[in-house]
């Protein structure tokens, strides 16, 4: 039977609206309404008078797994700007530029320092290979130093990025955007109370200049804890 | 506040599937998925399912925001809508669950406290341009709503807001079956008489089919 000409019509827009219709009866009128186009007509009058609108006390912060599933479900990487025309290149140039002068400054800063003692902290690694790179500070924590016993430099186009994962976690720190993993920094001022006992170094891989996000993206190829 | 004008943009730009139509979404999803969790939550009572309705209907709004008519002027009515219907398959197809999470609803019982908290009645809740109608739509269905006999508003929250079934209803209200289909019934048509009257004062005499 055409729904168009059922007698209690409103009465079923009704009842679609508010949800009391289920299971068959609601698949029918699902079907009615694409068939039908009186029917999905008089639905729309309904939906007019009866749409009311949630307010913000309904909302609920949803898992976070939800979106990466639905990222990820939907490929939705393939609709989006890669990162080099997001950026623009010319800030990825002024960043990269940017990392060169710190470390410059930094060796300039070191030129006229009296030698210090820096003791060994951590062994970066990864778990077939745990000693790759050692990390060394200064008794101020101002100064860390990394070496590699083998060289370890990075491709054209990427930048390897050493952060800080602080003892009591969150989100990791930046300390420095690096083309090869020997090299002697200053560390941050504001960062070198982390460097305690219980925090960890890690490299991550990055495009050239380092994350464009702030927060580490490529993979992470080397992970040590700072053990005194 | 949710915007229509900005999330019918935000629509759009994801159906274009061009290089930002991911970034859209992703906005579209932070501005929105809480409040499609809120609804999806009520409907179906149980935290993993609401997650699962919250996941099914953006995956159903990526893949139809084409077909989102640009004109029609309820971009969040939209999403939630397909929301409600996601929610009230899952309950359908687990009928005993909702019995539980029926129980469960302590304080959420005066229809008119519920209808205040949980709906956004004010103008303020409207785009910029919408609809005049629309605008005046809204302002008639609350004043009907509250018009209602206290039993017919009662179970059309009960039934909207919480996804209950007539036979969810006569349960949670420990009256018969008939007694609530007529209170439902009798509630849709007093409240589709009342918003009529107020559209069109002069009209209504004539309405109904």
């Amino acid at each position: 039977m055409k729904l168009a000409r059922h007698p209690r019509l409103d009465a079923l827009c009704g009842e679609y609206l508010v949800g009391t219709m289920r299971g068959r009866a609601r698949r029918r009128f699902e079907r009615a309404l694409k068939e039908e186009p009186f029917v999905a007509a008089r639905l729309a009058t309904w939906q007019r008078t009866f749409a009311p609108r949630p307010s913000d006390q309904m909302r609920i912060q949803p898992h976070p797994g939800t979106w990466r599933r639905l990222e990820s479900d939907l490929g939705l990487a393939r609709y989006r700007e890669p990162w080099w025309r997001r950026v623009g290149l010319w800030r990825v140039w002024a960043t990269a530029a940017t990392a060169a002068l710190v470390i410059v400054a930094g060796m300039e800063f070191q030129r006229f320092e009296a030698p210090r003692q820096l003791v060994e902290v951590a062994k970066l690694g990864t778990k077939e290979q745990p000693g790759t790179v050692t990390a060394s500070l200064s008794a101020d924590r101002a100064l860390l130093e990394l070496r590699s016993a083998r060289p370890i430099e990075a491709g054209p186009a990427q930048s390897y990025e050493l952060w800080l994962i602080p003892k009591e976690g969150g989100a990791p720190l930046s300390l420095a955007v690096l083309g090869r993993l020997d090299a002697r920094l200053v560390v941050p001022e504001g960062h070198r109370a982390r460097l305690q006992a219980g925090a960890t170094f890690a490299v991550s891989v990055e495009p050239a200049g380092g994350s464009p996000t702030g927060a580490p993206t490529g993979p992470v190829i080397l992970t040590g804890a700072i053990q005194s | 506040m949710l915007d229509d004008q900005e999330i019918k943009r935000l629509l759009l730009r994801a159906a274009a599937r061009d290089d930002g139509a991911a970034d859209a979404f992703s906005r579209l999803y932070r501005l929105t998925a809480s409040l499609v969790l809120g609804v999806a939550q009520r409907v179906v009572g149980r935290r993993e399912l609401a997650e699962e309705v919250l996941h099914d209907t953006f995956v159903k709004v990526w893949n139809a925001a084409g077909t989102f008519d640009p004109l029609a002027n309820q971009p969040v009515a939209w999403m939630v809508a397909i929301a409600r219907n996601r929610a009230l398959d899952l309950v359908a197809s687990a009928d005993h669950a909702r019995v539980e999470s029926v129980s469960d609803l302590a304080g959420e019982d005066d229809s008119d406290d519920v209808l205040d908290r949980f709906f956004d009645w004010s103008d303020a809740a409207a785009g910029a341009d919408e609809a005049e109608d629309l605008r005046r739509a809204r302002g008639f269905l609350r004043r009907c709503l509250g018009e209602l006999a206290a039993v017919e508003r009662q179970v059309l929250v009960l039934a909207y807001h919480h996804g209950m079934s007539h036979g969810d209803l006569a349960a949670h209200l420990a009256k018969p079956l008939g007694t609530v289909k007529t209170w439902m019934r009798r509630g849709m048509e007093n409240l589709r008489a009342c918003v009529e009257h107020c559209m069109d004062p002069r009209g209504a005499v004539k309405g109904g089919r």
